[in-house]
């Protein structure tokens, strides 16, 4: 395999400053390689919010060390982890999130908008990703005039705009019934066939399973990783 | 490049402005009417301030003007007896003022008297004004026909007078009046011209003691000293009243604008020796000019803080809507955090919104301010000048509104956790 994308080591989060603190992950490794595809689950209380949200560089490690494609990522300001969200993460929610007042084409250009290239040089590159969702025919339309699953792609679009090392779900076909739930997924899993890295967090098993690789969290630390 | 960025980011963040219309435009209010009102107090302060300047600059402020008053009468008979009052600048004085005073580049004299002027049997009460020629051309008065008195109507005695056309209509007088033959106290006048029609103002009026009521003639100095001398007769409901003044008004002219307080302090003090009594009074238009002035701008700037407050009160209205959207978009803020907005861009992006929201109601303001002076200037008369600096003043306070009203939302905006705004809702 090659070098992991994400490497945690003895990584705990812990809550509040003094005891009893509310210590949610305690102590973690986890290695993800280049290319590959991991689920996350647990239940709720387990902790993969906590580590979703650690992956996703929008909180710090209480201890230990988290490499992002090698760079230690644990100890970056705000603004430094900000661009790392910008520029190596594409964040796929499971309640979408597109800003309403946007259109389809300017919510795919929003991360473009907090990073360094221009937005000339890289309108032909929306409507690349764009068209790899599917929706060419819906640029100009709102996210309420859209579909559950439409809306999803466009995010998967939006998460893909700045190439980013890693795809980072949470629950991506939770809001979506089963057929389009299961479009969302292959377009995903063919992302993961043309090289990209997907860590998924999710309570499904059947979902779960679609991965690689299954990553079981109970009580903050993890039970049961294998090939499945 | 950059800048491309940031007018795509600006025009995004605008998005929410144009989606939610009426919210927008209720936020704007506030600062419309305050800018509004602002813009409607300078104009009016301006205006209040450019007719002073014209009703005392009309003066000309390089001039002094002395004028005889007639002291306050002691109630009592014995002095009552004397029944010819005698008061006011002596022909004394004037030499004086020529001889002593320096810097003075004209002195001019004039004699004002209440005379009768016949036509046939028609009769008017007006003012005699027995002036020099440079008098008239001093306080531009000029005629619209016939030619102004000239130094030799003044050198030959000549018996010429100068009129407003309003005396004309009340003797009867509709054909050309050049030449046309006046009686006034026994001596025959002929008129030489006729000025144009334009008055003084308020101030002006009462500096130079032209009654506006009564009709105006120009006769030349020389000429009405030797044949009225300087007593006058008033005559009313059976009793009749003497006065001789010899001059009622002296116009000084200084020569140079800088000496004008000077020389006013040194002819106070020249008639303060001559006149005990105070039956004078000096008028200095350039200290009435900057005294009233003086308090034009306190009154300006009283009004304006006034109409500040409604400023203030749009700015604070704005504050509020902006906070309000904050706590409803918070997870939109978390997505854009997610999705690599530094706090930076969230603080500029409500600050883009606040900002421009007061800068489009400072416009709109400033229409509506200036549809406010037309409407109030054409019902009440008032005078009003909107400068280009009191517009661009609004707008730029307007636009300072926008950035202070934002900061605070702006700030609680930035400073949600990520995490956190990401859950809500």
């Amino acid at each position: 395999m090659n070098a992991p994308i994400i490497s945690l080591q003895g990584v705990h989060k812990y809550y509040g400053d003094h005891e009893p603190r509310l210590h949610v992950l305690r102590g973690i490794d986890l290695d993800v390689a280049e290319g590959e595809y991991v689920s996350i689950t647990g239940t709720s209380g387990s902790g993969k919010s906590t580590l979703l949200n650690l992956l996703g560089c929008l909180d710090n490690t209480s201890e230990g060390a988290y490499l992002l494609a090698g760079k230690d990522v644990s100890c970056y300001s705000d603004d430094d982890l900000s661009k790392i969200r910008n520029e190596d993460i594409g964040f796929i929610f499971q309640s979408f999130n597109l800003i309403p007042q946007l259109t389809v084409f300017e919510n795919v250009q929003v991360p473009l908008l907090y990073g360094s290239r221009s937005i000339a040089d890289t309108t032909d590159l929306c409507y690349q990703v764009i068209e790899a969702v599917g929706l060419s025919e819906r640029i100009e339309h709102r996210p309420t005039q859209l579909s559950g699953g439409e809306c999803q792609r466009v995010a998967i679009a939006r998460a893909l705009i700045n190439d980013p090392v890693l795809l980072l779900a949470d629950e991506p076909t939770g809001n979506l019934d089963t057929s389009t739930g299961e479009e969302v997924l292959s377009l995903i899993e063919n992302l993961h066939r043309q090289g990209r890295s997907v860590v998924m967090i999710t309570h499904d098993p059947d979902v779960a399973d679609r991965a690689q690789r299954r990553v079981d969290l109970r009580d903050g630390v993890i039970v049961e990783a294998g090939a499945s | 490049m950059i800048p491309l960025k940031q007018m795509e980011l600006i025009r995004m963040g605008l998005r929410s402005l144009v989606v939610y219309p009426m919210r927008t435009v209720l936020t704007m209010l506030g600062v419309v009417f305050g800018v509004g009102s602002v813009i409607a107090m300078l104009a009016l302060g301006a205006g209040a301030e450019r007719e002073l300047l014209e009703e005392i600059g009309r003066l000309g402020i390089q001039n002094i003007i002395i004028n005889s008053v007639k002291p306050e009468e002691p109630d009592n008979a014995s002095q009552r007896r004397n029944w010819i009052s005698s008061y006011g600048i002596t022909f004394k004085d004037h030499r004086q003022i020529v001889d002593t005073i320096p810097g003075i580049e004209k002195a001019l004299p004039v004699h004002v008297s209440k005379k009768t002027v016949w036509r046939g049997s028609k009769r008017v009460e007006a003012t005699l004004y027995a002036v020099t020629p440079e008098h008239l051309d001093m306080f531009q008065l000029n005629t619209s026909i016939g030619r102004n008195l000239t130094h030799l109507d003044d050198e030959k005695l000549s018996r010429v007078c100068v009129v407003r056309s309003g005396l004309l209509k009340e003797l009867g007088i509709y054909q050309d009046p050049i030449g046309f033959p006046l009686n006034i106290d026994k001596e025959t006048y002929y008129i030489v011209g006729v000025l144009e029609e334009d008055s003084f103002l308020g101030y002006a009026r009462k500096a130079l003691s032209v009654d506006a009521k009564s009709s105006e003639i120009y006769v030349p100095y020389s000429s009405s000293l030797r044949r009225h001398g300087t007593r006058s007769i008033t005559r009313r409901s059976g009793s009749s009243e003497a006065t001789d003044v010899e001059l009622n008004q002296v116009v000084i002219s200084v020569t140079d604008l800088d000496q004008v307080l000077l020389t006013a302090r040194m002819l106070g003090s020249l008639l303060e020796r001559n006149h005990p009594e105070k039956d004078y009074e000096l008028v200095v238009p350039l200290e009435v000019l900057s005294q009233r002035q003086k308090t034009q701008q306190v009154f300006n700037i009283a009004l304006v803080a006034i109409a500040s407050i409604s400023l203030l009160v749009g700015g604070i209205g704005i504050a509020n809507i902006m906070l309000a959207t904050v706590t409803e978009r918070t997870k939109e803020i978390g997505v854009r955090r997610a999705l690599g907005a530094r706090r930076g861009h969230i603080i500029a992006q409500f600050l883009t919104e606040t900002t421009t929201i007061s800068t489009i109601g400072g416009a709109i303001g400033v229409l509506m301010g200036i549809g406010l002076v037309k409407v109030l200037t054409f019902f009440t008369g008032w005078s009003a000048a909107i400068t280009l600096s009191s517009v661009v003043l609004s707008l730029s306070i307007s636009m300072a509104v926008g950035i202070i009203s934002g900061i605070y939302p702006a700030r609680r905006a930035a400073g949600l956790d990520p995490i956190a705004a990401l859950r809500h809702g």
